[in-house]
């Protein structure tokens, strides 16, 4: 409940005030840590207090120049009845026409700050999020479908930055108005006093805690449902041409809007009490001010206040409850913000207590041009050695324990060694080169590079030595440069070229419209399967070593040039793609085309794997 | 594809043709009237009671208790306040939904019939508009429109009482109110084009952030998944600074009506209180309008403050109406001769690619019961002109026709494409497959199809292993994601066997898989040629055209200039672009 627990963000924030001390926002190893999703997700929010501090101030101070304008024109016009001289009235007129210009200008204020303070967490919050995703393993990230991860990064990260703006500030904002309406009608009338307190504690807290409630309820249906549509709907648009062919785009589309009758039932349900909520302050408001009237009436017919004071109390509790007004709505907030915490701490893998180490720096504003840069991320240079040996013992790998795909390998590549890798669909073939490469735990046995046990090396050491450039690699939508930078920051547009040309891609860039400055993906160039397939060797080509691992690299590619590319990599006196020192694992399923001599391991169904040498 | 934005005009707060084309939102608004004038009615009365039991208090000493009828009427009209906001907000949440499902499910299916290009220039856009862009109705339907409507009953209702009941306080509220409107326009100004640009920039940012994020394994792989986070800020920073540029403005619309409202009302009060003082007013009065006064702002506040979610939701909604007006290629009206006896052919089709034609000049026809290969270069147009073959797309040169067997000439583009697609079994590079189990999936491709002729086409496609190791009723998740591309590629060639249909397009069938299972795929072909069926087949791989009838060759051009001249209308090739028939 918001309006009881006006400590708890604030308190948390209070941590980051230092910004040396911004380490680990999502998952704090503190003792106190308190386990609750949507307390991490508020640190990951990394508010400074004192930004808080001047949200809630600037919000309290607008409700309370709104305040201050009723009570003191409800006891200008009462006190004025009286007739009393003129110039008794002048401090009133004064702050009435005072506060009529406060208002306007403390509520931009207001709103900036608020919005402020929101938006800059949003962006805390999704870095952070980024970072944790980006520690966790392959598995876990290819295991939550894009249209999931859309909906965390995109709505529950927004749904925090209203939980700052709907929430945390009004929930604050109202404690610092109770104590503002109790101070002004305490000196008035003791009935009328007790009147509104019990109003406003009426409309502030059991209205807000049934709303929340029952959103709650709903928001986790929606949680399913909502995602579901979303889902429907990006299969339906990345698959259009396939279902209507097929005859079945009539029927994703009913499925999509089952998913949305469902999830309008969902939502539907969580709209009563939000509106019971919001009738309910207009309901209180009939105890006030029938109350405080009769309290008007004790006072006035007792002799025991002026006119001026009467006046107050017969006008101001219709201005007593905007404060309270926002309340549901907070409440109703604080129930979806904490299911959008819950999942975001899914996403992020809070759960399992996976390391997130995320560091944030705010410096890094102004630097981003139009495309986006993966190629400029090394935190650290680590030298990368130009040969390397890597050897397995007794490996097993696959996904689960209960099915291993590849058993009992032993393996030893010296620098330069080149090798085939077949075997039929499904046998293993990646999961034995995700395994070789530390990017997934081997079953059993050792992965070793120059004697040394992977596991027990930094990963960022091991992917000095070991790159696995798998078959299904990303294209990042930003430009050709930036998608060869991908692999080696300090990229010449020489160097660049040059790799491009040796996979056969030179006429391709010619005709580019930008040359290596053309954006590629959804949003720029489209590119053919085999030109994306030609990219992603020209990377490994550019990576150059120590070790390479490709899966496929010439899939997609037309059977001659397919076959050269494999040649080429696979023989190691042929320099032109990689250097004689690098060591080449190339899993393929073009048999033919492996150079003789070449050493061909063959994994088979069951686990099993033989040698031999290419004829 | 481009239409000219219709952004650059001044929208209405209101969208005509969300309200006529959506019923949800109609009804939404003439509710919100009629509650409005409730509530009108509501404010007013309260006003009158407080003021009269006021009055009777100060002036002549009266106790509220004695005045039961008053108080009565008093708790009755706040009452029914309370109950109008109850069900306005009860219905207002209801009209979003539909509003949002309702349009939600007509982008989509709307851009689903664009057909393949479509995608080519906004993909990442049309999702975010279909999931999370349209959402921005539901704060312009709920907060906004009400607002709105009271905006227009509740203020000049209480301003009317206002003037009956003490007109010079009318005329200071009167003189004040058309500020509001020549604020809103000044501030408008401002705020013109920049939501659209918010929108387009979040659009933006967003695929770039989502497009880092779907390089997650990739970057991991690299060693490189430290340092994007960087990224990731610096394109949230922008996205804040773009937004808080906009929001100055928004939230300075929202000043200026707090700062007028709270101004009339100051010097209403500053007023009444001197007449008062002179003895120029009665109390009563004085209360009342002292209590109305700031009712007649309260709406157009609360519509200045939900300013820029009325902003986003139009936004939202021209969108939305942009993707809804993109033309759809037309459907034929004629029905598709049996694809059993006709040929399927394209002349001398072009298509503009980003780096020139692909296809160009593409001539070559696929007859019946035959195998055709189109082979050729990466990126020279093989999936197009398939995609050209079905009336998918509409070349911008040439036309793809069919001949019926007694030589009736039709262009695709005149067939109903129903009755053609109905004969077609395509497998993508991507297949995609219906939801279900293996059984399910299989039965689906032919539902009269029995026990034996389902394992028959299983093993004659390699499903066997699989089915030995998942189980025939393991469920594959939605469009089979729950097993490998190569062996949802499989899944796909069995149902390709297993249905009716007597032209079979298959886009690259041996992409994922190895040698062994190739055979198996140039086994496939060889049966279905056998069963008299039609198969033209995407190769790359030499055994693939190897056991073709017939191998077109497609060529792409490389033609920077998009001047249609490229190509003149009435050149007859001297040279045949693309067949070499064996």
């Amino acid at each position: 409940m918001t309006a009881t627990d006006p400590a708890s963000p604030g308190a948390a924030s209070a941590r980051h005030d230092d910004p040396l001390n911004r380490t680990d926002p999502l998952n704090r190893t503190d003792p106190l840590r308190r386990t609750d999703p949507l307390r991490r997700a508020e640190r990951a929010l990394e508010i400074p207090v004192g930004r808080l501090v001047a949200a809630v101030g600037s919000a309290a101070a607008t409700l309370a120049a709104a305040f201050a304008l009723a009570a003191m024109s409800a006891y200008l016009v009462t006190r004025a009845w009286t007739m009393p001289p003129v110039l008794d009235l002048s401090v009133a007129v004064v702050m009435v026409r005072g506060l009529g210009v406060a208002r306007g200008v403390f509520r931009w204020i207001d709103r900036m700050i608020t919005h402020d303070v929101a938006l800059r967490g949003v962006v805390s919050l999704r870095t952070n999020l980024f970072t944790a995703l980006a520690s966790r393993g392959d598995d876990a990230l290819l295991r939550l479908r894009r249209g999931d991860l859309l909906a965390r990064i995109g709505d529950d990260a927004q749904e925090l930055a209203q939980h700052v703006i709907k929430a945390i500030v009004p929930a604050l904002v109202s404690v610092v108005m109770l104590v503002v309406v109790i101070a002004t009608f305490a000196p008035l009338s003791g009935i009328a006093t007790a009147v509104m307190v019990a109003a406003l504690l009426l409309a502030s807290v059991l209205a807000p805690l049934a709303a929340h409630r029952a959103a709650r309820i709903s928001e986790d249906a929606v949680v399913t449902s909502r995602s579901q549509v979303t889902a429907w709907a990006l299969e339906i648009l990345d698959d259009a041409t396939g279902l209507r062919i097929d005859g079945r785009l009539e029927g994703a589309l009913e499925a999509m809007r089952t998913e949305q009758a469902a999830h309008d039932a969902a939502i539907d349900r969580a709209a009563l009490p939000s509106a019971i909520a919001s009738a309910a302050v207009p309901l209180t408001m009939i105890l006030a001010v029938t109350g405080s009237l009769l309290g008007a009436g004790a006072v006035w017919l007792d002799g025991g206040a002026s006119a001026g004071q009467v006046g107050i109390l017969l006008l101001l509790p219709l201005s007593s409850f905007e404060a309270a007004t926002a309340l549901p709505a907070a409440a109703t907030q604080y129930a979806r913000s904490q299911a959008a915490a819950r999942r975001l701490d899914e996403a992020a893998g809070n759960h399992s207590g996976a390391g997130t180490g995320a560091t944030t720096n705010t410096e890094s504003g102004s630097g981003a041009g139009t495309a986006s840069s993966p190629g400029d991320s090394s935190p650290v240079a680590i030298e990368r050695p130009t040969s390397a040996v890597l050897s397995a013992r007794g490996l097993a790998a696959g996904w689960s324990p209960q099915a291993p795909r590849v058993a009992g390998l032993d393996l030893d590549l010296a620098p330069g060694s080149r090798i085939a890798v077949v075997g039929a669909s499904g046998t293993g073939k990646s999961t034995l080169l995700a395994t070789l490469a530390g990017l997934l735990e081997p079953l059993g046995g050792t992965v070793r590079l120059d004697g040394e046990d992977i596991a027990g090396m930094d990963p960022a050491a091991v992917r000095a030595r070991v790159t696995f450039f798998a078959e299904d690699a990303h294209v990042f939508a930003t430009t050709l440069r930036e998608n060869l930078r991908v692999v080696r920051g300090d990229l010449t547009d020489q160097e660049a070229l040059a790799a491009l040309a040796a996979v056969g891609l030179e006429d391709w860039v010619r005709g580019l419209p930008a040359g290596l400055d053309t954006m590629l993906g959804p949003d720029g160039t489209t590119i053919s399967g085999g030109e994306r397939r030609r990219l992603l060797l020209a990377r490994a080509v550019l990576r150059d070593g120590p070790v390479l691992l490709l899966d496929e690299p010439t899939e997609h590619l037309d059977t001659e040039r397919g076959d050269a590319l494999l040649r080429s990599l696979l023989d190691p006196r042929d320099t032109s793609l990689l250097p004689a020192s690098t060591t080449a694992v190339v899993v393929t399923h073009r048999q033919e085309a492996i150079p003789s001599g070449t050493a061909v391991l063959h994994i088979h169904d069951g686990a099993a794997t033989t040698w031999t040498e290419a004829p | 594809m481009t239409t000219p934005p219709a952004s650059r005009r001044r929208r209405a707060p209101l969208d005509p043709r969300l309200l006529r084309e959506v019923s949800a939102a109609r009804r939404h608004v003439l509710r919100t009237v009629a509650l409005g004038l409730v509530q009108s009615g509501a404010v007013i009365v309260t006003a009158l009671a407080i003021a009269g039991i006021g009055a009777a208090l100060l002036v002549q000493g009266q106790s509220p208790l004695s005045l039961p009828q008053l108080l009565a009427v008093l708790v009755a009209a706040l009452g029914v306040r309370a109950l109008a906001v109850l069900w306005e907000q009860r219905t207002a949440h209801r009209a979003a939904t539909d509003a949002i499902a309702e349009l939600r499910g007509r982008i989509v299916r709307h851009a689903a019939h664009l057909g393949p290009r479509r995608s080519a220039g906004r993909g990442a856009d049309l999702t975010s508009l279909a999931t999370t862009g349209i959402e921005n109705l539901r704060p312009y339907l709920v907060g906004y429109v009400p607002q709105l409507m009271l905006s227009l009953t509740v203020t000049p209702l209480c301003l009317l009482t206002i003037g009956i009941l003490d007109p010079l306080s009318a005329v200071i509220a009167v003189v004040t109110l058309p500020l509001v409107p020549i604020f809103m326009i000044l501030v408008g100004k401002l705020t013109v084009g920049r939501s659209e640009r918010l929108i387009a920039d979040m659009r933006t940012l967003w695929s770039q952030t989502l497009d880092l994020i779907d390089g997650l394994p990739t970057l991991r792989a690299l060693g490189r998944e430290k340092g994007p986070e960087k990224t990731v800020r610096a394109l949230g920073e922008r996205h804040h600074a773009s937004s808080m540029g906009s929001l100055k403005y928004a939230f300075l619309s929202s000043m200026v009506l707090e700062l007028l409202g709270t101004l009339c009302v100051a010097l209403i009060a500053v007023n009444i209180g001197m007449r008062l003082v002179y003895g120029q007013m009665d109390l009563a009065p004085a209360l009342a309008v002292l209590v109305l006064a700031p009712e007649v702002y309260q709406p157009l506040r609360n519509v200045g403050s939900q300013y820029h979610s009325s902003t986003d939701g139009l936004a939202a909604v021209t969108a939305t109406f942009e993707v809804l007006d993109e033309p759809v290629p037309a459907d034929g009206d004629l029905p598709a001769p049996d694809l059993a006896t006709s040929t399927l052919a394209l002349r001398e089709v072009s298509v503009r690619s980003r780096e020139g034609w692909a296809p160009h000049r593409a001539s070559f026809t696929v007859p019946p019961g035959e195998v055709t290969a189109l082979t050729g270069p990466s990126g020279s147009g093989k999936t197009t002109a398939v995609h050209l073959l079905l009336g998918l797309l509409d070349p911008q040169h040439g036309q793809a026709e069919i001949i019926a067997a007694d030589g009736t000439v039709t262009p695709v583009a005149q067939l109903e494409r129903r009755s053609l697609w109905e004969q077609v079994s395509l497998l993508p590079q991507r297949p995609v497959l219906p939801p279900g189990t293996i059984r399910e999936v299989l039965h689906d491709a032919r539902p009269d199809a029995t026990e034996e002729q389902l394992q028959e086409a299983a093993r004659a496609a390699g499903l066997d292993t699989v089915i030995a190791e998942r189980g025939g009723d393991a469920d594959l998740g939605r469009a089979g994601q729950g097993i490998s591309l190569g062996q949802r590629q499989r899944l796909s060639l069995a149902r390709a066997l297993l249905s009716p249909a007597p032209l079979v397009i298959l886009d690259e069938p041996t992409a994922h898989l190895d040698g062994a299972t190739e055979q198996i795929v140039l086994d496939l072909i060889r049966r279905l040629r056998k069963e008299g069926r039609t198969v033209l087949v995407i190769a790359h791989r030499s055994r693939l055209v190897e056991i073709a009838d017939q191998v077109v060759a497609v060529e792409a051009v490389l033609d920077p200039d998009p001047a249609p001249t490229a190509l003149p209308a009435g050149a007859t090739s001297e040279r045949p672009a693309a067949e070499v028939t064996r």
